[in-house]
């Protein structure tokens, strides 16, 4: 493998593994966002429904 | 809504438009701009991914022994939060530091692994703040698991130094005489563009580290926010 | 009531409640015999080459018997819920931590009083004379060992999968000591006397106060109640 080859190894591996981090935390946080939404919106309800 | 969670999610925009720009002027200045070494070759390039690596991963375990220290003082879940985002980051950004070291010794030294200082001593902090995540991720009382956490958070921090000074002794008395001497970076008669190319990475790394932290961190604020109301609602 | 005061009390307990049944000293004792005897047929070692790997076989039974009398360390407590009752008596908790890293020590050291000799025995390592040298090294790596397993020891207590999260956490930690130790066992073995090895000593020394002080500082924090 010539010096390109393990420069490219290199960055490709370090670009691809903190895009894949990247994505799944964008994963997690979408997730997350849903959830708290859904929470949230069903407690101004159940409150709503209250009043 | 405490500040507006809009002007945050913003910021937080901004922030990751920023670290792009950053890393990918970096990625130029460091493939196309900076001139190859004299004596590595082009092979030195994965020098502007090494350095900021180790750098941002010791800011990580900066940031684990300060929100661990914190929390243990003041008990305020941010804290905690902060820690245990910074630790993921770390265990991250250590890996990559072991793999750019491995991929960078195979042309220079002629080996992917070799025992010097530098790679033995990030393999052990790897070896240790992956320690602290399975920790947290085995303890079922989120408390218990904070606090227990952040002990080993300090503990891991404050023994560093130790383990720096330990494994540089029994390298540097037990070195045999080999082609396996780790290059310095030769600082002298560098190239201006390099240090330019260096710089831009130092930055873009920083700014991508600030941008992944917050992200991470925002989704621990949010998951214990979760559990919060799921506990109110008895769900 | 000192913290020293408290803490021998705490010590006298564990010891009293250790001798009547042994079971931890005697578990200790015969796993590090035969970790030896594995050793040796393992390392299929020529008699020149034994000196060199001595210290560092030597060093890892005890470390992975140290482990094993780590896990017996809040067992008591677990098992009968004493841990809550001494949490809600004005005890000190470094007097806790004291106390328990003086347990397994002394443990440590009665095994490894005997282990020791044993070994010099089965891989023929001849003179005598080192012994004190060596048992001083051994000493303050055990030390060593017992400050950072016993803290150790209480932050996993809680813990899924305890007993592989433990040295898990805890090895990384001690690798000063492991090299410290080593190092220094194979300078006296080899030499006679520290020589240059000193300076692992003093590594070793700085490592167990180190610790030693942020164990009683943050015990508190450890134990949870």
């Amino acid at each position: 493998m010539g010096a390109w080859g393990y420069v490219s190894l290199a960055y490709g591996i370090v670009c691809g593994a903190i895009l894949m981090y990247w994505f799944l935390l964008k994963r997690r946080y979408n997730a997350a966002e849903a959830e708290l939404k859904r929470l949230r919106s069903s407690e101004a309800a159940a409150n709503h429904d209250k009043s | 809504m405490g500040r507006s969670t809009k002007t945050v999610k913003r910021r937080k925009g901004i922030l990751g438009g920023l670290a792009l720009v950053a890393v990918v002027a970096g990625l130029c200045w460091s493939l196309l701009v900076a001139p190859p070494d004299a004596y590595q070759g082009e092979v030195q390039r994965i020098m502007y991914l090494h350095l900021p690596s180790i750098l941002t991963a010791y800011l990580s375990y900066f940031l684990v022994f300060i929100g661990s220290g914190m929390y243990l003082w003041k008990r305020d879940n941010k804290d905690d939060l902060l820690a245990h985002a910074a630790a993921e980051l770390g265990v991250l950004f250590t890996a990559l530091t072991i793999i750019e070291g491995s991929i960078w010794g195979k042309p220079t030294w002629g080996v992917w692994w070799t025992w010097d200082a530098r790679l033995t001593l990030t393999a052990i902090l790897l070896l240790i703040y992956a320690g602290y995540l399975m920790l947290r991720s085995s303890i079922d009382d989120e408390q218990r698991a904070a606090s227990a956490a952040a002990i080993l958070g300090i503990l891991g921090f404050l023994d560093i130094p130790l383990i720096h000074m330990s494994v540089y002794w029994w390298r540097t008395l037990h070195q045999p005489p080999s082609i396996l001497r780790p290059d310095k970076a030769p600082w002298e008669n560098v190239h201006p563009a390099m240090l330019t190319a260096l710089a831009i990475s130092f930055v873009g790394f920083l700014l991508l580290y600030f941008y992944l932290l917050s992200l991470r961190y925002r989704v621990g604020e949010m998951r214990q926010e979760i559990k919060a109301l799921r506990l109110e609602r008895g769900v | 009531m000192t913290l020293l005061r408290q803490a021998y009390l705490l010590l006298r307990k564990d010891l009293l409640l250790e001798w009547r049944r042994r079971d931890s000293l005697l578990t200790m004792f015969f796993f590090g015999t035969l970790l030896l005897f594995v050793f040796h047929f393992a390392f299929d070692m020529p008699p020149d080459k034994v000196v060199e790997l001595a210290p560092a076989l030597l060093w890892l039974a005890f470390l992975f018997t140290g482990t094993l009398g780590l896990a017996q360390l809040f067992q008591a407590e677990r098992d009968n819920h004493c841990l809550d009752a001494l949490l809600l008596s004005p005890l000190d908790r470094g007097a806790l931590f004291l106390a328990k890293t003086a347990f397994n020590l002394i443990l440590m050291l009665l095994v490894e009083s005997v282990v020791i000799p044993l070994f010099w025995i089965l891989f023929n390592l001849g003179s005598w004379n080192l012994l004190p040298q060596l048992f001083l090294v051994t000493l303050l790596g055990t030390l060593g060992f017992c400050v950072l397993g016993t803290i150790t020891a209480a932050i996993t207590l809680r813990a899924r999968a305890r007993e592989l999260l433990l040295p898990l956490v805890l090895f990384p930690l001690m690798i000063p000591v492991i090299l410290a130790t080593i190092r220094c066992m194979e300078m006296v073995l080899r030499t006679g006397s520290f020589g240059d090895a000193i300076a692992w000593l003093r590594l070793l020394i700085g490592f167990d106060v180190i610790f030693l002080t942020i164990g009683v500082l943050i015990f508190d924090w450890v134990i949870e109640s």
